[in-house]
């Protein structure tokens, strides 16, 4: 048994014990059978970890990252399943962590500066990606689709434990190293100097993106990465006001788009991956466009 | 350009040295000492032959003007940048080294350099500068919060601890990164530029702290700048870098602006203009 299989064992009876008040017609079956209550778990987890990620994503201009590597690992899979591999994710995973190592190099050594180097892996291994599948002559099968946008019912139990270890791994890595990663994100510099294994750190946190940015493929596909990658915690950027706060705002924004995705996709029969970023999109605009008239308003007052 | 120390005489200027004398003594404790340093980058000579002796409570000012090398002196000083010939020992260790964990301070212009998407206040800020090596892993502990309690009330920021620093002024921006750097309990501070971007009523309030640090608490200060007026202010101790250190000894000794011209090897353009405000608008532009 893995730890995602296990960790789904202890949480199962929560799950079946809240799916009586759960509303909609369709959503309560998600907390009931045990298909549906894996990818529950793997949204929740990856949703966690994704959230964490983003926000020093979001410091260090690295924003579409995120797309970069899941372009990456589309490749991967790509290459995975010509090859007739049983989970395909593995090679994402290789794929994924071998691009992020070198966009890392390229930027820390200034060969490449910002973003070219995302973009040049992005397209390189996509186009390698579709060109092996058209070759091989499957083109683009219903599998090649579901990690193209996402399909949370096919997490096996394989997956799932795939996708909790790499979470839980990046969760106790962040946590424990928050404060350092923090100090070397904003001033690498000053971090240096007082002592701090800038690349070092750098790399390990190259590392960890590449490998939540696979666990991501499944749950939200490959296009729509980002969505929970970076804009929960755009929203919390515009209305936290410390360091802490944002990592509080961002959960909150993660998880009720994760919850309201859904719920609106199973009950409006569409795709979980594309309800969900819609949504994040969405509690984005809506805060940002309360905080905008909220600041007139205050401004305005003041005056 | 000549590479030789040139002796001047000072100029009379004002009144007689009042101030400590910091003497090169062997007795005293050497903070920073820095051995025949030539710096290349990309086939470019951009400093040489640097030799400097730091000793502990000295407040040191480097000026030069722009591309003179102060900056890169700074950084091969903390192994930021490898020099090419030379020496660098920081309390008897090469820089870099574990053993200079916390000891030394760094602030760089934190106005330009603090990236603006994110939000943190300057209590989370100051306490990142108590991280190193030996505590990465770890949590703060409450000996560390002291050290940031202690760096926050030094630079008078008490009232703003959880603030947003994007709401800050440029100066007390300024005094937040100050503050990162003193919560290592670090007694050997560098500052580069940390005027830069700052209003004159901060620039003084700014002064006056590196001074109360110096004098008070006992730190070892190195600050570049190319405000003139400002490291005359404050400063115990001048160097004038270009190419080589052109100048260096007490404030009240620093050469007047003919006799500097004189030292870089060209004949003054303007008879009795300020050099300072001449390269500060330059910088502006």
């Amino acid at each position: 048994m893995g730890i995602g299989v296990f960790i789904l064992e202890i949480v199962a009876p929560f799950l079946e014990f809240v799916a009586p008040i759960i509303p909609g017609e369709t959503f309560p079956y998600i907390f009931k059978l045990e298909m549906f209550q894996r990818a529950l778990l793997a949204a929740i987890m990856v949703t966690i970890v994704a959230g964490l990620l983003g926000i020093f994503l979001l410091i260090q201009n690295l924003a579409l990252i995120g797309d970069g590597l899941a372009h990456v690992s589309f490749g991967g899979v790509a290459v995975g399943v010509v090859l007739g591999a049983t989970s395909p994710l593995w090679y994402a995973l290789v794929f994924s962590i071998t691009a992020s190592i070198l966009i890392h190099e390229l930027q820390s050594r200034e060969i490449l500066t910002g973003d070219a180097s995302i973009a040049i892996f992005l397209t390189g291994m996509l186009a390698l990606g579709l060109v092996i599948l058209r070759v091989s002559g499957g083109g683009i099968t219903t599998e090649i689709h579901s990690y193209l946008f996402g399909n949370l019912l096919l997490i096996d139990e394989g997956s799932l434990d795939m996708i909790a270890m790499i979470c839980i791994i990046s969760i106790a890595f962040l946590a424990s190293i928050r404060s350092t990663l923090l100090a070397c994100t904003i001033d690498p510099m000053a971090a240096r100097i007082q002592g701090l294994p800038v690349r070092g750190i750098g790399l390990l946190f190259s590392i960890i993106t590449a490998a939540v940015v696979v666990s991501m493929v499944q749950v939200v596909g490959t296009l729509l990465v980002t969505a929970l990658l970076v804009t929960p915690a755009a929203t919390a950027q515009l209305i936290g006001r410390s360091f802490r706060s944002c990592l509080i705002w961002t959960q909150v924004f993660g998880l009720s788009s994760v919850f309201f995705g859904l719920y609106l996709s199973s009950e409006l029969n569409a795709g979980s991956g594309s309800m969900i970023a819609l949504v994040s999109a969405i509690v984005f605009g809506i805060v940002a466009i309360s905080k905008i008239s909220f600041d007139y308003v205050y401004q305005t007052n003041e005056n | 350009m000549q590479s030789v120390k040139v002796e001047i005489t000072p100029p009379k200027r004002g009144q007689p040295d009042q101030r400590v004398e910091f003497p090169h003594s062997e007795g005293e404790v050497s903070v920073l000492d820095v051995q025949n340093m030539t710096v290349v980058r990309s086939g470019r000579v951009i400093i040489r032959d640097i030799d400097l002796k730091i000793n502990k409570g000295e407040f040191v000012g480097l000026v030069g003007p722009n591309g003179s090398g102060k900056s890169t002196l700074l950084l091969a000083i903390l192994g930021v940048l490898k020099s090419k010939t030379g020496t660098v020992s920081i309390y008897g260790h090469p820089p870099m080294s574990r053993k200079l964990n916390g000891k030394i301070g760094w602030v760089s212009q934190a106005a330009s350099n603090l990236p603006r998407d994110i939000r943190i206040t300057v209590r989370e800020l100051v306490q990142l500068g108590t991280r190193n090596a030996s505590n990465m892993f770890f949590w703060t502990n409450s000996k560390q919060k002291e050290l940031v309690d202690k760096a926050i009330k030094m630079v008078g920021l008490e009232n703003v601890e959880n603030t947003d620093i994007a709401r800050l002024s440029g100066g007390q921006r300024q005094r937040a990164v100050i503050a990162r750097a003193l919560a290592s309990d670090a007694e050997f501070i560098l500052l580069d530029e940390p005027l830069v971007g700052i209003d004159r009523e901060s620039r003084n309030s700014l002064l006056k702290l590196l001074d109360l640090l110096c004098h008070d608490e006992g730190k070892t200060i190195l600050m570049v700048s190319h405000d003139l007026t400002a490291i005359r202010q404050t400063a115990h101790r001048m160097i004038f870098l270009e190419e080589a250190i052109r100048f260096d000894g007490n404030t009240n000794d620093f050469p007047d602006l003919n006799t500097l011209a004189k030292l870089r090897g060209i004949e003054p353009v303007h008879s009795s203009g300020d050099w300072n405000e001449h390269n500060h608008s330059k910088e502006e532009e």
